[in-house]
């Protein structure tokens, strides 16, 4: 908790812990974003089709895609645009929500992968309850809390059965993730083959979608969306996001609930010798994040906008995955999800705008997001760093002088490190020491405390 | 030839913000055992580090044999001859002891195949001449600690080194195995080989050293001949002020029952038999019961069993009349149980949070400190503030530090502090002092007496032989999981319960049935 006793260390708001995972985060993104420009120039470079200035014109959409406003002339227009700036929004709400769902089981010490089989029942569920409710006639905001519940209560179940796992035998939640990732995407198959209703075969053409939720009328009021962004897809659902986001951060930091996960997290033992129900609160944790999971596909397919294509056995909602990006690049902190999922969907928008007005495909912004992927796990070397910077900087903000208690602490800590020779090497193990205390389940737990490993 | 194998003088090592060496000179001779004195934190670990090429001195040298010799990573100071057995081991836990043993001293045929014979042969041949038992084919994860650490011995002398640095290597060791390790190091010393003996326990420097010099706060205090001198000088060196070595205390005067232990009986992880078997005793009111034994014999399933970490499979337990033998750990917390764990970094302490996050650890959810669930930071800081104060825990930050950052004594002191603060009428304390300075045990202590004098009854397990003469009012020994003799430690000797904690003699009746 960083709140500050007051007398005593006098960090400026601009160094502490929170400010420095900040910068970390904005350092993989520029990095990111400038892995993508080099691509850009060297993919126009290699493509005969592409001049000098269209190289200019894919690292400006890349940078700015999101204000972009077409062509006027044969030149690329910039400004503010509401349709790009509203759909990034309701592409982020997904990301936020599965986002969420990565970093609250991250800081309970789970590393919920199953994000995907979550968020692909939260689809089941929302979209059958949703249309049975709507033909069944029922006030269509009934009928919308009713669809919203059941995928979220169906996701909680589904995210529940890793953790029962983990919790009374033991199986690492990694593995039974992805099996009930996959698990989930057969049984929706066969749900909604199973269940002819469902299927969309009024409007022609249209073969393997699911009947869409505004044909019932079922649809998340656009809460001033569409006056901000006129034109766009956004709906009131993004702020349903942030407030579920703000919510995890109150009940995560601030309530006793929040204090037992993080313990049961932290420190599996020393929770249980506290009296706290270790296995309740995994199984707890699992079935948070699987709610989490599953809210943002019923956000997603409440929206009006949106289609599910039913026959999914083979492939799982990418939604899931970017989670863990999503939820790396906020360091696990609830409200920083919000910011690096509207970033992850900005990208996705950046990656569209030069599909339709370069010559370049939108996959470039898909490199530049797993660059960014990439990068997010190293920002916890950038913050290892930074603070290594800004402590030296500064001179020792503590105390001028070193009582023999610090030199006591500082020489803990010092041996504490893994002794390798070499600044950077040592850095980089003592980052992915902290990587580990962060996941401690992927691969060792306890036991590394004064630890020379 | 000099008359020192190592001369490491004037090294001054420095820390962002601190001096852990300032101007240290330690000098070995040929063939003696040094040993290296002083508290946590006094800059003994990384005068060592230092020397095994982990850290690079700001200034002074080191000498071999007279010769300035430059140490930038431990592969110079292996062809230096220099060995080091670290406090943490250095295992590979899935490896067999020979694996382990040969890792990075491999020796390999012509097409780059291991040559295990040779080195299995060698190994054995090591193991036999300096009786360092061992089991080559065991996988280390299946072995004892003490095994482990004739393991590190192992790998030493593989590697011929002739100058050996043993960092604190008794504070994982039962008092048998202590005794063994003295002996072995005897050996070394009489081979020709220098021992470097880092450690804070007086006994062991007077039992085995021959020289001893002292650091205190990063600083040099001076080297002695151990002969010259005893313990109460050297503890007043490393601490700087007068230490009571003896623990002071009125006699018991034992009330009533707070605590009844029937039949306890916890299976055991690790074999098929009982870790525990049949287990009785009492706790009284204003008494410290000591359970004595040798680590690994029951104590640690004994108080999982008694505070609810893990399931007894038979008997009855009740504290203060209430039968608390199925109840939850939170139950019998209530109840009116505070327990100082064994392991202070498993159980006691969530490491990454603050201190205090973690002086709230069971008491978070009572009314003083939560309001419908949400936790009222102001009312936990003011707690942790005045436990700070009242106990005397010392960290960089105060209530903010994160508890990873304070030293082991530090932390210790914090769980002590807030398992004391419960004020329950009975405390469980596991090796409550285990790898602590002479300066944090004797404050330790100090509070495990009061305690008692307060009316509560205390339920001590020890290993330390001399914290159990010491502090203890009545002693249990332990072996094998069960309960084999009860003595008066104003009565017996330590002979004595030495036979007892060996299995050599036996009470008949004790412990089965409380009458």
């Amino acid at each position: 908790m960083p709140r500050l006793e007051p007398g005593t260390g006098k960090t400026k708001w601009y160094r502490s812990d929170g400010a420095v995972a900040v910068y970390s985060a904005l350092i993989s993104i520029l990095i990111g974003m400038a892995v993508g420009a080099i691509i850009v120039i060297v993919v126009g470079l290699l493509k005969s089709n592409i001049s000098p200035a269209g190289i200019w014109e894919g690292i400006r959409l890349v940078f700015l895609g999101v204000f972009s406003t077409g062509r006027s002339g044969s030149e690329l227009s910039f400004g503010f645009n509401g349709v790009n700036l509203g759909n990034m929004l309701f592409r982020a709400t997904p990301l936020i929500m599965t986002g969420l769902s990565v970093a609250v089981a991250f800081k309970t010490g789970l590393f919920n992968i199953g994000a995907a089989g979550q968020f692909l029942m939260g689809t089941m569920g929302t979209l059958s309850v949703g249309l049975w409710l709507g033909w069944a006639g029922v006030p269509t905001f009934v009928a919308w809390i009713c669809a919203f519940l059941a995928g979220v209560i169906l996701g909680g179940l589904w995210g529940a059965i890793p953790g029962l796992f983990k919790a009374f035998l033991n199986i690492n939640e990694v593995i039974t993730c992805i099996m009930t990732n996959w698990i989930a995407a057969n049984l929706v198959t066969w749900w909604f083959d199973a269940h002819e209703i469902f299927k969309n075969s009024a409007e022609g053409g249209k073969v393997g979608y699911i009947i869409p939720l505004k044909n019932v009328g079922v649809v998340t009021p656009k809460m001033f969306m569409d006056v901000l962004f006129k034109g766009s897809q956004a709906n009131g659902g993004f702020w349903i996001a942030v407030v579920i986001a703000i919510a995890m951060w109150i009940m995560m930091t601030k309530t006793t609930f929040g204090y037992e996960l993080r313990a049961c997290g932290a420190n599996r033992h020393a929770a249980k010798y506290a009296g706290i129900n270790d296995k309740k609160n995994i199984i707890l944790s699992m079935a948070i994040a699987g709610c989490l999971a599953a809210a943002g596909a019923s956000l997603y397919y409440l929206s009006g906008n949106t289609e599910f294509y039913w026959s999914t056995y083979q492939k799982l909602p990418a939604e899931g995955f970017n989670g863990i990006p999503v939820a790396l690049l906020a360091a696990n902190h609830p409200i920083g999800v919000i910011f690096s999922g509207i970033f992850m969907s900005m990208l996705n928008i950046s990656g569209i705008q030069l599909k339709y007005l370069t010559a370049y495909n939108e996959y470039i912004s898909d490199i530049i997001i797993a660059v960014i992927v990439y990068l997010s796990a190293f920002s916890m070397l950038f913050k290892t760093v930074l603070s290594k910077k800004i402590r030296k900087g500064t001179g020792g903000n503590v105390n001028a002088e070193p009582s023999p208690i610090e030199v006591k602490a500082a020489e803990e800590a010092e041996t504490e490190k893994v002794k390798v020779p070499g600044d950077f090497e040592e850095e980089v193990t003592k980052d992915f020491k902290e990587l580990l205390e962060e996941t401690p389940d992927i691969v060792k737990t306890e036991s590394e405390e004064g630890g020379q490993k | 030839m000099s008359e020192y194998v190592i001369e490491m003088n004037h090294i001054r090592k420095e820390f962002p913000g601190i001096v852990a060496n300032d101007d240290i000179t330690l000098q070995l001779k040929k063939g003696e055992i040094h040993a290296l004195l002083g508290e946590n934190g006094a800059g003994k670990s990384t005068l060592m580090s230092v020397l095994f090429g982990l850290y690079q001195p700001e200034a002074g040298e080191i000498r071999k044999d007279g010769q300035v010799v430059k140490i930038d990573n431990p592969n110079d100071a292996t062809a230096l001859g220099i060995g080091m057995v670290h406090q943490h081991f250095k295992l590979i836990d899935v490896f067999t002891v020979l694996d382990n043993i040969i890792l990075g001293a491999e020796t390999t045929g012509a097409l780059g195949f291991l040559k295990k014979k040779e080195a299995r042969e060698k190994v054995i041949a090591l193991s036999e001449k300096y009786g360092l038992k061992v089991d080559v084919d065991a996988k280390v994860e299946d072995i004892t600690v003490g095994m482990q650490q004739r393991v590190e011995i192992l790998k030493m002398l593989y590697r011929d080194n002739d100058i050996l640095i043993f960092d604190e290597p008794t504070a994982v060791l039962t008092p048998q195995e202590i005794d063994e390790l003295m002996e072995i190091m005897r050996g070394f010393a009489k081979e020709g080989k220098s021992i470097l003996f880092i450690t804070h326990k007086l006994n062991e420097i007077m039992a085995v050293s021959d020289r001893v010099t002292v650091l205190r706060k990063g600083k040099y205090v001076g080297t002695v001949n151990t002969k010259d001198t005893n313990k109460q000088e050297l503890s007043n060196m490393m601490v700087g002020r007068p230490v009571q070595l003896e623990i002071h205390k009125k006699p018991a005067t034992p009330g009533e029952t707070i605590l009844k232990v029937e039949g306890l009986t916890v299976p055991s992880k690790i074999h098929k038999n009982n870790a525990v078997n049949n287990v009785s005793f009492e706790v009284h009111a204003g008494e410290i019961l000591c359970i004595a034994g040798i680590d690994g014999n029951g104590q640690t399933e004994l108080v999982y069993g008694l505070t609810g970490l893990e399931k007894a499979s038979a008997g009855k337990i009740t504290l203060l009349g209430q039968d608390i033998s199925n109840a939850s750990i939170r139950k019998r917390a209530l109840a009116g149980m505070s327990h100082i764990p064994e392991d202070r970094h498993k159980h006691g302490l969530v490491l990454s949070y603050t201190l205090e996050q973690n002086m709230v650890l069971q008491k978070y959810k009572e009314p003083r400190f939560q309001n419908h669930g949400f936790i009222k930071f102001d009312e936990v800081r003011k707690y942790s503030e005045k436990l700070i104060k009242d106990f005397d825990v010392r960290s960089g930050q105060g209530p903010i530090t994160v508890a990873r950052s304070m030293s082991g004594g530090n932390q210790q002191k914090a769980i002590i502090a807030r398992e004391l603060d419960r004020d329950e009428p009975l405390l469980v304390a596991v090796q409550p002092t285990r790898g602590l300075d002479v300066g944090a045990i004797e404050h330790i202590h100090a509070q495990i007496v009061n305690e008692r004098d307060q009316g509560h009854g205390v339920l001590l397990v020890s290993l330390e032989l001399e914290e159990v003469m010491g502090l203890s009012d009545r002693i249990l020994v332990i072996y094998e999981g069960e309960i084999v003799g009860e003595v008066d430690p104003k009565k017996t000797t330590p002979e004595e319960l030495g036979l007892y904690m060996s299995g050599a003699k036996r009470q008949e009746n004790i412990g089965k049935e409380v009458e």
